[in-house]
């Protein structure tokens, strides 16, 4: 039963044609398993074991765990089609305002955060459930199998899939001898009898097979392992500044559920400057073309400091924590002086990109010490300001002619209100407009307030780059185990399990006749007639003496000439008339034959 | 950097060029379907008899590389009789008909065709070499460049698929779909050369796009096949029924229903472990780049639930009740989530693989 999860499970099965022609086939051994549903125990006459069993050979069934696999696409498509609280928090909150009904009903099912929703788990953990049950005990049916010997030769070779007969001068022992030394030197595994050879090659399948299942269950522990142990935090920094790698200085701090504070890799980082280079024309222009943040780092307090240039693709590794690049900005530099004429505010102040193709970018100036009232500005920094018709506008992403325009505000910025404030938006509920001219200012220029509220001068440009700080442990171990599978899954589809059988027994002329089989248990690149058919001609010169594959003396080589004359021991379904009996190398004249190649 | 644009304008053409002259295969595949040379009586019910039609002696015969001994064409069908050519009495003439059928039946419209998807692949190839040549990078960096890239690796898989099994007669549905999605690409989604932003300049683009635009082109080969499959399979019951004559015109020239759902299978076989590639390269990738290497991105997702159902079609081949047509069925889902990918969730759903800027 459980021998189907493997693509062609066909390994143990045999071919179905030719049951009653098999006499030495060992049904443990390559146990023909096939998908027989379990008998459902009846109520009340089994116990809760039987319907534990029962429970489980569903579960571990190749119908089973196909119908999972189908569940776990299926349930994968909600995931990329609905926005994900994972991956763009504002984007549920979008849909939440623009579907206010539907939204708390898809909520409730989880399915603004699929890949972590219980159901979601629970079709996987069924999966790997599923796929453990069967991987196992095939992995001890392959350690057994790997040491007994390949089943007896069936009675009548020319009913498989391939088959040759030709005579020799050799006796039959001997013949058989010089067989079994050939196939050994091929590495095949050799099983003998009186007057008959079996061997068997291609364990390598399986093993491919069942790697490939056992490694992405790894691939799963290994994704565990890394939420569990892992962090991943966000660090915006302006060209100057420096942070630590610690709880408190970083952003946006997501540590899996076993991370303490201490765990943090202790290391500092300083963004020295950032640069970037857009395209100037042609179809892509505005388009980004380079992004560099020259950083300086040390790894441990005290150590020595480094630089680095973190560019997209090229993270920083600190001791198995990498640094990203993930975005960027511009951060314009603002004096503030009150009514008083008390410089206030003086700082590079980071604005979001609101167009990510021109880098006009937004953001604000709080001014708490400001006195008598506290001062606000809410505007725009736009890196290549033009006047189109009146409106203000970026024209390109690299700053040619910084400019900002700003609306000043003043009253209580109600930053001690207790409810925590964005640092990108100005909460104007206690505040009031100060009527002014808009006004742009480009570097250098200031705006004075009116009624001598005071100024706001425009004195530079700095940018900042923002960074994302990532440690996942499980990250290693799931890269082997995906080179692992991979691994795993050509061997299992490269290699064939095959068989050949050798009978040789004294003809009617008192020739010696050589009966050749072969059998592909699992043929899924095709080429097994090819490689039987060079098997045989080797073969056949070995019995004829002539190593080099050359044809003995005319006629000692005769295929198909076998006819009712030359019926092997017990095998009088061989004997078809006249020349239909050419076996050809994929059976096809042997319509009742089985085509073993491929027994999915 | 500098873009060579008369390369890129040679490309261009070139791709248009090839466009035109697989047009002309297909009609030259379907001419032959329509007037091509009957084939004689006698083989023709032999053949019918016979459950897979054509590729069956043609393939041992292929392999062993005899084509110079076309009056005994069974001779390479067993090593021994390769070796003893002075029995050819006992050649059935069943395996005449057959081993002839792949060399020596090919009408001039079918000999055309051939002809013509080959020079068509030249274009192509060149096409696709030129475009990257004009953008100094690898030609899959844009949408536009991945579909003419992985219609080029259909059009090479085909042909190295047919000149093993000699089922050229195939060519009409490839061709077909391979005009149908270039077409597509220059039409629709042509994207005029140019550098790329900064999150593509990675030497995994090379491997990465590479292995995905291989596994692309080698399951669009598959999906072809799928549904050729579908219709044998349909047609090999009505003859079972009763209900369709056994020598129809098309199908009579098409590899039986057994035959096609081998091909299908091999060829997604061989397509699965390089996509599987794909995605891990994929994977590293998307670690170097935006610090995870895998994070639910709607592509990634897609790629997912492809491969998922790719594997179901594996699976399915191996459970009772699923093999034939349910199996078709499913690597045909698998390829339409494949196209939804490329199509729909790459153009219009916004993720990280939509590459608008940096972040």
């Amino acid at each position: 039963m459980t021998d189907v999860h493997t693509p062609e499970a066909g390994i143990g099965t045999a071919p179905a044609g030719i049951p009653g022609e098999v006499p030495g086939q060992v049904p443990g051994q390559l146990a023909a398993e096939t998908e027989t549903p379990p008998v459902r125990p009846q109520p009340g006459t089994f116990g809760v074991m039987a319907w534990a069993r029962w429970g489980w050979r569903q579960l571990t069934s190749m119908r089973i765990a196909l119908v999972l696999l189908f569940l776990l696409a299926l349930g994968s498509v909600p995931g990329s089609l609905l926005p994900q609280q994972g991956i763009d928090p504002a984007a549920v909150q979008q849909y939440y305002t623009a579907h206010p009904a539907l939204a708390p009903f898809l909520n409730a099912l989880g399915l603004f955060n699929v890949f972590a929703a219980p159901w979601f788990a629970a079709i996987y953990l069924l999966l790997f459930t599923s796929l453990a049950g069967c991987v196992l005990p095939r992995t001890f049916r392959l350690a057994r199998m790997a040491r007994a010997l390949p089943p007896q030769a069936p009675r009548n070779l020319s009913r498989l899939p391939n088959s040759v007969r030709y005579e020799t001068a050799m006796a039959p022992e001997e013949a058989s001898a010089a067989a079994a030394v050939f196939l050994a030197r091929r590495r095949f595994r050799l099983n003998r009898g009186r007057g008959w050879l079996s061997a068997e090659k291609g364990y390598r399948r399986e093993v491919g097979n069942l790697l490939f299942h056992i490694a992405l269950m790894g691939v799963l522990v290994s994704v565990g392992v890394g939420g569990l142990f892992g962090y991943k935090a966000d660090r915006l920094l302006v060209e100057g500044s420096s942070f630590a790698d610690t709880v408190t200085d970083l952003d946006a701090y997501h540590p899996g559920h076993l991370v303490s504070p201490t765990d943090l890799a202790p290391f500092s980082l300083t963004l020295d400057k950032f640069s970037a280079s857009y395209i100037a024309s042609g179809p892509d222009l505005n388009q980004p073309a380079s992004f560099d943040a020259h950083l300086s780092y040390t790894a441990q307090p005290g150590g020595a400091a480094r630089t680095y240039d973190l560019q997209v693709n090229h993270p920083l590794n600190v001791d198995s924590t990498k640094v990203y690049l993930i975005g960027h900005g511009y951060a314009p530099v603002f004096r503030v002086t009150d009514g008083r004429g008390k410089v206030v505010y003086d700082q590079a102040t980071p604005f979001l990109p609101a167009e990510q193709s021109t880098y006009l970018s937004e953001g604000v100036v709080k001014a708490p010490d400001a006195k008598p009232q506290q001062l606000g500005f809410a505007g725009v920094f736009l890196p290549t300001a033009v006047n189109v018709n009146g409106q203000l506008e970026s024209a390109f992403p690299a700053p040619y002619e910084p400019a900002v325009s700003m609306i000043p505000y003043s009253g209580n910025l109600g930053l001690n209100s207790g409810v925590p404030q964005s640092v990108y938006q100005l909460n104007t509920t206690g505040m009031r407009r100060i009527a002014a001219p808009a006004q742009v200012l480009t570097v250098g220029q200031s705006m004075k307030l009116p009624n001598g509220a005071g100024t706001l001068t425009f004195t530079g440009y700095k940018q900042w780059a923002s960074l994302q700080v990532t440690y996942d442990p499980g990250q290693g171990p799931a890269l082997i185990s995906a080179i692992v599978a991979l691994v795993g899954l050509v061997l299992s589809f490269l290699v064939r399990r095959r068989r050949i059988f050798v009978r040789a027994y004294r003809g009617e002329h008192g020739r010696t006749v050589v009966d050749v089989g072969g059998l592909a248990r699992s043929d899924v690149g095709g080429g097994f007639e090819a490689e039987f058919a060079e098997l045989a001609a080797d073969l056949t010169s070995v019995h004829h003496g002539t190593d080099t594959g050359a044809v003995g003396p005319a006629g000692s080589a005769a295929v198909g000439e076998a006819g009712p004359e030359a019926a092997p021991p017990g095998g009088p379904e061989s004997t078809q008339p006249g020349p239909d009996t050419v076996t050809t190398p994929d059976g096809s004249d042997h319509d009742s034959s089985p085509r073993s190649e491929e027994t999915e | 950097m500098s873009d060579n644009l008369g390369l890129a304008q040679l490309s261009d053409h070139l791709l248009i060029v090839a466009v035109v002259i697989y047009s002309l295969a297909m009609l030259a595949y379907a001419g032959d379907f329509a007037y091509g040379r009957r084939v004689k009586a006698a083989s023709a019910a032999g053949k019918a008899a016979r459950p897979v039609p054509e590729l069956a002696g043609v393939r041992a015969g292929s392999g062993a590389g005899t084509p110079e001994t076309p009056e005994t064409p069974a001779t390479a069908e067993t090593p021994a009789t390769r070796e003893t050519p002075e029995t050819p009495a006992v050649v059935p003439p069943a395996a005449t008909d057959s081993g002839a059928d792949g060399r020596e039946r090919l009408g001039p419209l079918i000999r055309a065709a051939i002809g013509l998807t080959f020079l068509g692949m030249a274009v192509h190839l060149t096409g696709v070499i030129t475009r990257g040549i004009a953008v100094h990078r690898v030609p899959w960096g844009d949408m536009y460049e991945f579909v003419t890239a992985l219609t080029c690796v259909t059009v090479i898989f085909f042909v190295a698929l047919m000149m093993r099994y000699r089922a050229w007669h195939l060519g009409v549905f490839v061709m077909g779909a391979v005009v149908v999605a270039l077409g597509l690409a220059q039409t629709v989604i042509y994207t005029p050369a140019g550098p790329l932003v900064p999150a593509l300049r990675s030497y995994w683009l090379a491997i990465h796009v590479a292995a995905m635009t291989l596994s692309v082109g080698i399951f669009f080969v598959a999906a072809v096949l799928g549904v050729v499959y579908l219709f044998a399979e349909r047609y090999a019951r009505r003859v079972a029924a009763g209900r369709s004559p056994a020598d129809h015109g098309i199908m009579r020239r098409l590899p039986g229903a057994e035959e096609l759902d081998r091909l299908t299978y091999r060829t997604v076989v061989f397509g699965f472990p390089i996509w599987t590639f794909g995605i891990i390269a994929g994977a590293i990738w998307a670690d170097q780049a935006w610090g995870r290497y895998w994070g639910w991105d709607p592509v990634e997702t897609w790629a997912f639930i492809t491969w998922v159902v790719y594997a179901c079609f594996l699976h399915a081949r191996a459970t009772a009740g699923w093999r034939g047509k349910r199996a078709a069925y499913i690597q045909l889902v698998g390829f339409s989530c494949l196209l939804f990918n490329v199509l729909v969730v790459q153009t219009f759903v916004t993720g990280l693989h939509s590459y608008a800027g940096l972040g």
